[in-house]
């Protein structure tokens, strides 16, 4: 019972840092999340270079400046399917963030300014550094968002009414100063945007966000640039690379964490196990001068081993699960901890073999003792 | 039968080994009673051990009912282990997870349990007077208790010859007396029973006596009897 005492113990480090650290690996995995988008999807287009012999006549933009909106749930399908496909992820819940816009120049109050059609949710998800100063986030199809310097500029705050083209909309909340170009600009919903500059079905660009270890951002770029017409998806470089630098490496310390803790773990089975067949040594020479062969002290030893291992097992990663629910949150402040199913067959796996190795060898040894040695060592 | 011929033991080798056994030679008939005496480091503990291979000797043989066992493997000691010669040491050696019954069951769980094994093993404890405390384990009983399961222990397999090391070396002289009693009984029930002991008043209620000094037999006296009465105390060192 001791013996299993320790075998749980061994087990239960290993599963709670386990546990812990792969719930600590999603919560840095939202964290990275906080980086804002780091896929710009644009409108194709291309200048072709009119010449004439040496004479060059200027360039000519041919292609569209909009993007039609029903491109957006294409790009979500190969956005969330490469994702998918490379987390082996089988549910059909959206996983990237996809945030479709609309620019348009306008004159707000006798003012010209920037005019976004946006959608409110995955715009609120991609820009997670977005505050409200005053007021509250739009809901509704006719309220509007301002930006800091646009909200000065235009003498509009939280509550006044502005038209933009003849459509009139209500201003709920004023953005605090972000530093971008957000700070100048009056956010409306996409459709409402859309039917007041008659641009129904049209938008200038998607800001996209999705990650994955093992997926890059730039093979999902690749494949909608293949697979859909009249758009140019690019990778948003100074963020995609340090993001992928950051998954690697968090990659690799759960490796060396998992090794560590596994060597750490197995030894304190190891020791726990030898040390309870070398205090039998004298039973083994009991046994051995009442006829047993060292055929069945080993097995003997073998059916022990694999008992001790399945309830050292069980009783270590129920109580390795517990102490990663009381550790988790120290650790990771306020980190929900998500049960580890997949850690119990391999715990169990690892104790018995491990308590088999560590008994059955000693075990052996000491069957091999003379009977009158193993009895004289009192 | 067992015969032992001209057995050498030494320990350790080259000019710091020692002899413990000197050109030993001894024959012991089936059913007699020996006890083997001497002042301590006379040889006579690693004389038992030889005789039940538990040791290997140095030289000479020793031969068991016409087979040496002195050379034998340990495969085949575990034959014979199981079959014709069993132990009972000073320190009992029962083991202290298991309880009176079950470590009398020991040996047959070893040998093979037939069907009619767990009985004997109760008649046994019952026989060494024993039966209320079956269920007991070692660390429950006292001494002499302890060695009457010990005795239990090597009489259930039916072995022919009982080694005993020092049996009554542990407890008092009253409960040695009953130990004593039981080796009696086996004895008279067929069983060949080799002691060793320090004592020349236990010594005395073998059939034989055989005493060792410095690893050799230095004195061998046969008993007609079981007891004797006293008097005879000039032939005992």
């Amino acid at each position: 019972m001791f013996t299993a005492l320790g075998v749980a113990i061994g087990v239960a480090a290993v599963v709670a840092v386990l546990t812990v650290a792969n719930a600590g690996e999603k919560r840095i995995y939202s964290e990275i999340d906080k980086y804002g988008p780091n896929m710009m999807i644009t409108p194709a287009i291309n200048d072709l270079d009119l010449k004439l012999g040496d004479l060059r006549l200027g360039s000519l933009a041919v292609g569209n400046n909009y993007i039609a909106q029903e491109k957006v749930s294409e790009v979500r399908q190969i956005t969330d399917g490469a994702i998918r496909e490379a987390l082996g992820i089988q549910d059909q819940e959206d996983i990237a963030t996809i945030a479709p816009k609309l620019y348009v120049d306008a004159t707000v109050n006798g003012t010209s300014v920037m005019v976004v059609g946006f959608d409110p949710q995955q715009e609120r998800a991609i820009k997670s550094w977005w505050d409200i100063s005053r007021g509250r986030y739009p809901e509704q199809q006719d309220e509007a968002l301002l930006g800091d310097r646009a909200s000065s500029a235009l003498s509009v705050g939280a509550g006044d009414r502005i038209g933009i083209n003849g459509e009139g909309l209500t201003v709920v909340g004023v953005l605090q100063e972000t530093g971008s170009q957000d700070d100048y600009q009056v956010f409306a919903p996409l459709g409402t945007v859309q039917k007041a500059f008659e641009k129904e079905g049209l938008i200038s660009s998607i800001d996209i966000r999705a990650l994955c270890s093992a997926c890059p951002v730039e093979s999902i770029a690749d494949s909608i640039n293949k697979s859909i017409p009249g758009v140019r998806a690019v990778a948003v470089q100074q963020i995609a690379e340090s993001e992928m630098n950051l998954v690697m490496k968090v990659n690799r310390f759960m490796l060396v964490l998992a090794a560590i803790t596994l060597v750490v773990g197995a030894f304190a089975v190891v020791s726990t196990m030898m040390s309870s067949v070398h205090e039998r040594t004298k039973d083994i020479g009991i046994m051995k001068a009442v006829g047993a062969s060292r055929g069945q002290i080993v097995r003997m030893f073998v059916y022990e081993a694999v008992a001790v291992g399945f309830l050292g097992g069980i009783l270590g990663y129920v109580s390795g699960t517990l102490l990663s629910y009381s550790l988790g949150p120290l650790i990771f402040d306020g980190l929900a901890m998500s049960y580890a199913p997949q850690y119990l067959l391999p715990a169990l796996g690892l104790a018995i073999a491990v308590a088999i190795v560590a008994s059955v060898y000693p075990a052996f040894r000491a069957s091999q003792v003379r009977v009158a040695e193993s009895l004289r060592a009192l | 039968m067992l015969e032992i011929k001209n057995v050498s033991k030494t320990y350790g080798n080259g000019s710091s080994s020692v002899g413990a056994l000197r050109n030993i030679s001894l024959q012991i008939d089936d059913g007699d009673f020996v006890a083997i005496t001497g002042p301590s480091g006379s040889g006579k503990s690693t004389l038992l051990s030889v005789i039940g291979g538990l040791e290997k000797v140095s030289a000479g043989e020793v031969i068991l009912d016409g087979r040496r066992i002195d050379n034998m493997s340990e495969k085949e000691l575990v034959e014979i282990r199981r079959k014709k010669v069993a132990y009972v040491f000073q320190q009992y050696h029962l083991i202290p997870s298991l309880t009176a019954l079950e470590n009398v069951l020991l040996p047959l769980t070893f040998g093979g349990l037939d069907v009619g094994g767990k009985k004997r093993a109760a008649t046994m404890l019952q026989e060494v007077g024993l039966e209320k405390r079956a269920k007991h384990k070692p660390g429950q009983l006292s001494g002499g208790e302890q060695q009457r399961v010990a005795i239990a222990r090597a009489l259930v397999n039916g072995c022919s010859l009982i080694l005993a090391d020092e049996p009554t070396g542990n407890v008092d002289q009253k409960t040695g007396v009953d130990i004593l009693r039981l080796f009696r009984k086996a004895n008279e029930d067929g069983h060949t029973i080799i002691m060793v002991t320090h004592s020349p008043e236990i010594a005395r209620r073998g059939k034989r006596i055989v005493t060792l000094r410095d690893g050799e037999i230095v004195d061998q006296l046969d008993q007609d009897g079981c007891e004797r009465p006293s008097g005879k105390e000039g032939f005992i060192p």
